[in-house]
């Protein structure tokens, strides 16, 4: 029988909450039941109304959501005071269970501050509930918790204004604070061993952690593992994991004997996971087999900061002769650029190929702004989206999508040849999908081409 | 690293070598034996992926004996012989030397634990 609870959530990244509870409802392999109407479902909003079976699925949320706060058993959810006291004499049998227990009771308004006078009328209110227990303000056995949820403040108030005339007013009992949002601090970039200009923030990389469903017996696989970023989340939620990039320097760092790679995933004592970091290119790649990755995460190179390229012919002859002895930098390897609508077709193919069933390939679609479209997210017979939460930067965003492998069959691995690759996404793919030539599109600042003055396209 | 784990995965790649590309022979290894969690579900997961034969072959090379020819039935695979496959795939570090393709020759050097799998231009 469901019952009713109240998730608090953070206010950043609205667009990523429900696909991160999706992924651990499904992880956890438990029911989670959201409100249908859209106004319920706005992101800005702080509060969310949900169905559980029972509170041990919200401690699952508490876990690894690290959107949310705070999860709470929901008594009343009212408009006005008399709505509430009303409401709440109708459902006693949920909170008489605990009236001998020590108790505290928490008094909070979203948007506004309650005056303290005020505060104390709000508790006295609800003395007909005859609570028994002792009032432990440290360590109580339960905690009552109520909010009045204010409209946002768009213009200066008073402090006190409009004071009682809260939106909405929530009652219930505190389930399970946070047990994850302290992993935002713990892996904070700033505070890393080993990093670089292209390192992922912290708060990401949990995000896309939850979303591949890292856990304990998984492996996950990271093809642009750059310095690590979408490793270390992974391996501390239990998966083991695999990494690979084209530039040996970028895994290493610099002049040292131990690969900054390792340094990092010591740091956060999960270097026990790493189970290799390789060089090499994912279209000329050493791996022998497919069907057996849980995951792929990653955020692959846009060709911003870090030049997008693959290993290649040039136009000039064969070299014969060995590479010179730093033989790490991709410098004595020949390469072409790697557009990045081609790579990112690719690392769709390579995912089916490389995935069990039911695996997750999670990654980063970077999306000019106002000429993005659904339908440029490369997709191929096999693999389904799941979830796509933007994170715009006004000109241009980025998509996090999240795609499954929804068959058993085992494919082929994929080609990586321009002239075959249209056939093996199965031919229904956008031929100039909005991040095509993404590269060009950001150095023009993305001004149209209709601009011509202004828009000169570059190729290194 | 380079485990036995991921040796057990790779395979040469040079443009042609398309027969007797895998398993790469480990040489000139320098070997650290450096203790793992042991994950009982993920080695469950991982071995019906394992190229068994090699896997026993190259442990050998290693020094290592521990592994049996064939890899028991599934009823019969109890948390004994996981402890040895643990200590075979996990446990057992490459540091340094290389992996060499015993059909085209290409050395592929390990350096700090990291293999260099990348490809000539007259490779590609």
């Amino acid at each position: 029988m469901a019952k009713k609870y109240l998730i608090h959530f953070a206010i950043a990244h609205g667009e990523f909450r429900y696909p991160e509870l999706q992924s651990i409802s499904e992880l956890f392999d438990f029911e989670i039941k959201l409100p249908e109407s859209k106004d319920e479902l706005d992101t800005s909003l702080p509060f969310l109304i949900v169905e559980l079976e029972k509170d041990v699925h919200a401690q699952f949320i508490a876990q690894r959501c690290i959107l949310v706060k705070a999860v709470y058993e929901l008594w009343v959810v009212a408009s006005s005071k008399e709505e509430l006291h009303h409401r709440n004499h109708e459902i006693s049998c949920l909170w008489k269970p605990f009236e001998n227990q020590s108790f505290r009771f928490d008094v909070t308004a979203i948007n506004h501050t309650i005056p303290m006078a005020r505060q104390r009328d709000i508790i006295e209110d609800f003395a007909y509930m005859d609570y028994k227990g002792d009032i432990d303000m440290k360590n109580p056995s339960v905690v009552i918790a109520y909010f009045e949820e204010y409209p946002k403040k768009n213009i200066l108030r008073r402090r006190n204004e409009g004071d009682g005339q809260f939106e909405r007013v929530y009652f219930g009992r505190l389930v399970t604070e946070s047990a994850c949002r302290h992993l935002i601090s713990k892996f904070n970039v700033k505070r890393r061993v080993y990093y670089g200009n292209t390192t992922m923030d912290a708060e990401i990389s949990l995000l896309m952690a939850n979303q591949a469903l890292a856990a304990p017996g998984k492996l996950v696989y990271d093809p642009f593992v750059g310095t690590g970023s979408m490793l270390y989340t992974s391996a501390y939620f239990g998966a083991m994991v695999l990494g690979s990039d084209i530039d040996g320097r970028q895994m290493r760092g610099k002049n040292t004997s131990i690969p900054g790679i390792f340094q990092s995933a010591a740091q956060y004592e999960v270097l026990d996971r790493i189970l290799d970091c390789c060089t090499f290119d994912i279209t000329r790649s050493p791996l022998r087999r497919g069907n057996f990755l849980d995951a792929i995460i990653s955020d692959p190179p846009y060709g911003v900061r870090a030049g997008a390229k693959r290993l290649g012919r040039g136009k000039q002859r064969v070299v014969e002769h060995p590479p010179a002895q730093n033989f790490e930098s991709t410098a004595s390897y020949a390469k072409v650029p790697y557009e990045l609508s081609d790579l990112t077709a690719d690392l769709v193919l390579l995912a089916r190929y490389l995935l069990k069933k039911d695996g997750r390939l999670v990654w980063f679609l970077p999306t000019p702004t106002e000429e993005y479209q659904d339908v440029d997210i490369p997709v191929c017979e096999g693999m389904e989206v799941v979830a796509n939460s933007e994170q715009n930067f006004g000109k241009w965003g980025r998509r996090l999508i999240t795609m499954r492998k929804i068959t058993s069959t085992e494919y082929a691995s994929p080609s990586f040849d321009p002239e075959q690759r249209m056939q093996e996404l199965g031919g229904n793919i956008t031929l100039n999908p909005g991040h095509k030539d993404f590269r060009e599109k950001y150095f023009a600042r993305f001004k149209r081409i209709e601009d011509a003055e202004t828009y000169i396209p570059t190729r290194d | 690293m380079v485990r036995l784990i991921t040796h057990n995965l790779l395979a040469c790649h040079v443009r042609g070598c398309t027969a007797n590309n895998f398993p790469l022979v480990f040489r000139d290894v320098q070997i650290e034996l450096k203790e793992a969690e042991f994950n009982e579900q993920f080695l469950r997961n991982f071995m019906p992926k394992i190229e068994w034969r090699t896997l026993v072959d190259t442990a050998k090379s290693l020094n290592d004996q521990s592994l049996p020819d064939q890899p028991p039935e599934r009823e019969n695979v109890n948390e004994e012989f996981l402890k040895t496959l643990h200590h075979v795939l996990l446990e057992i570090h490459v540091e340094e030397g290389a992996m060499a393709c015993p059909n085209c020759g290409h050395v592929y050097p390990i350096s700090n634990g990291i293999p260099n799998m990348l490809l000539q231009e007259h490779e590609l």
